[in-house]
């Protein structure tokens, strides 16, 4: 149990299926969703400035009050998906968070009406779409050669090991919801104004690579 | 047994690998997200290969997440694409929209439905509905279909409180939990493709 990467479990809540665990590793990560959660809760948008090159002119895009209420929204249901992908102790649960960061993710950038933005968005979906056929293959796989999806037991070492391939699909599919090589069509994505909300896009999915990287070296 | 589930996995994994072919080389957005809907029942396959009771509790939370990531991209190519527009209207044939057999395919699959009982009940009879819908070109207002909805899924919910705070009365919870799911189901499947939002115009 010592040479776990997350560190020795401080509590599991075992309520039925549920499974919920707090190691130091987790919980700082846990902690760092809840404070930006909170922030994006509290915050104003940002107003993007142009200037008009070689000149003295200037303006800010506006941001309409229904439009700002949406994205803070969809803001606040990614930063909960990323808490709940920081403390959940079942692999299965863990993807289903993942995809639902990816949705999130879209989510808020789509009421943005910018074309170019949307046209982003569109193709980081069918990536993060396309990632969820590895992230829940790889889950089935722990499933099928471990028989349990629990992390906890993961960690005794009781069950066989995890082959490789179902840790390289669960580490694919994470990539796919938006790290380094699909990391394109995500970039565009920030080109839509509204600062805090539009960064949860890039935090959720580096919170969800550190979470995944703890998971992978369990079995 | 094993042998059988690598056999299994290999076909799903040649399904998915067609189907990402097919992918790579379409250039039509649509198509494409109409070909990712397709490659994401092999991820489906791959969990029902498990084939134990948590496979099939499994296949559920993935489709439904699938299905909303299909909704979310489908409504960012709306207004991607500037598509304002979107008359719904009925299976434009004749045959359908004036003879009587809708009627009696969808009325066979709703009690066959309720016969079945549970979700996959509320599946089958949703279909019927759907099928109902389509032929008639029905409209009218759906709130109180909505509302059916929301208030047998607050039956569902209740069941599992009794199942989970008074075991002794597991039988009328069991009821419950299957009347509510089957109208939910039924319910929230019919009002796919029938809901379009015409009336925030």
């Amino acid at each position: 149990m010592i040479d776990l990467v997350g560190g020795v479990p401080l509590y599991v809540l075992e309520f039925g299926d549920e499974l919920v665990y707090f190691t130091p590793y987790t919980i700082t990560l846990f902690l760092l969703a809840l404070t930006f959660t909170i922030l994006v809760l509290i915050s104003r948008p940002e107003k993007q400035v142009d200037i008009a090159f070689g000149g003295d002119a200037y303006r800010t895009k506006e941001i309409s009050v229904s439009e700002m209420r949406f994205r803070r929204f969809m803001a606040i249901a990614c930063g909960l998906a990323t808490m709940g992908a920081m403390v959940t102790g079942d692999i299965f649960n863990f993807t289903l968070f993942t995809a639902m960061v990816g949705i999130t993710n879209v989510g808020i950038v789509a009421a943005v009406k910018s074309p170019h933005v949307q046209d982003a968005a569109y193709q980081y979906g069918l990536v993060s779409l396309s990632a969820t056929i590895p992230l829940f293959g790889g889950a089935a796989v722990y499933a099928a050669t471990t028989g349990s999806l629990s992390m906890i037991e993961l960690m005794k070492g009781t069950v066989p090991a995890v082959p490789l391939i179902a840790k390289g699909m669960l580490m694919l599919g994470v990539i796919g919801e938006g790290m380094a090589p699909f990391y394109a069509a995500k970039a565009e994505m920030f080109r839509a104004p509204g600062a805090p909300y539009v960064i949860m896009c890039s935090l959720s999915s580096l919170l969800i690579f550190l979470r995944v990287v703890e998971i992978v070296m369990l079995g | 047994m094993w042998d059988q589930y690598n056999l299994g996995l290999l076909c799903v994994l040649v399904a998915g690998v067609i189907g990402f072919v097919a992918l790579a080389r379409e250039t039509d957005d649509l198509h494409r997200l109409l070909l990712l809907d397709l490659v994401e029942i092999t991820a489906l396959g791959v969990i029902a290969l498990l084939g134990t009771d948590l496979a099939e509790a499994l296949v559920l939370p993935g489709l439904t997440v699938g299905i909303a990531e299909l909704l979310a991209l489908s409504q960012i190519y709306i207004t991607k694409e500037g598509l304002k527009e979107r008359p719904v209207r009925g299976l434009n044939i004749e045959v359908i929209q004036k003879a009587d057999a809708p009627a009696i395919i969808s009325g066979f699959l709703v009690v066959y439905g309720l016969v079945l009982s549970g979700f996959t009940g509320g599946g089958v009879a949703g279909l019927g509905l759907v099928f109902w819908f389509m032929s008639r070109g029905y409209r009218e207002d759906l709130n109180m279909l909505e509302m059916a909805s929301g208030i047998s899924w607050a039956i569902w919910i209740f069941a599992f409180f009794v199942f989970m705070f008074f075991p002794q009365y597991w039988f009328i919870a069991l009821m419950g939990a299957a009347v509510g799911i089957v109208l939910k189901v039924t319910v929230k499947m019919s009002l796919v493709g029938t809901m379009w939002g015409e009336q925030h115009d």
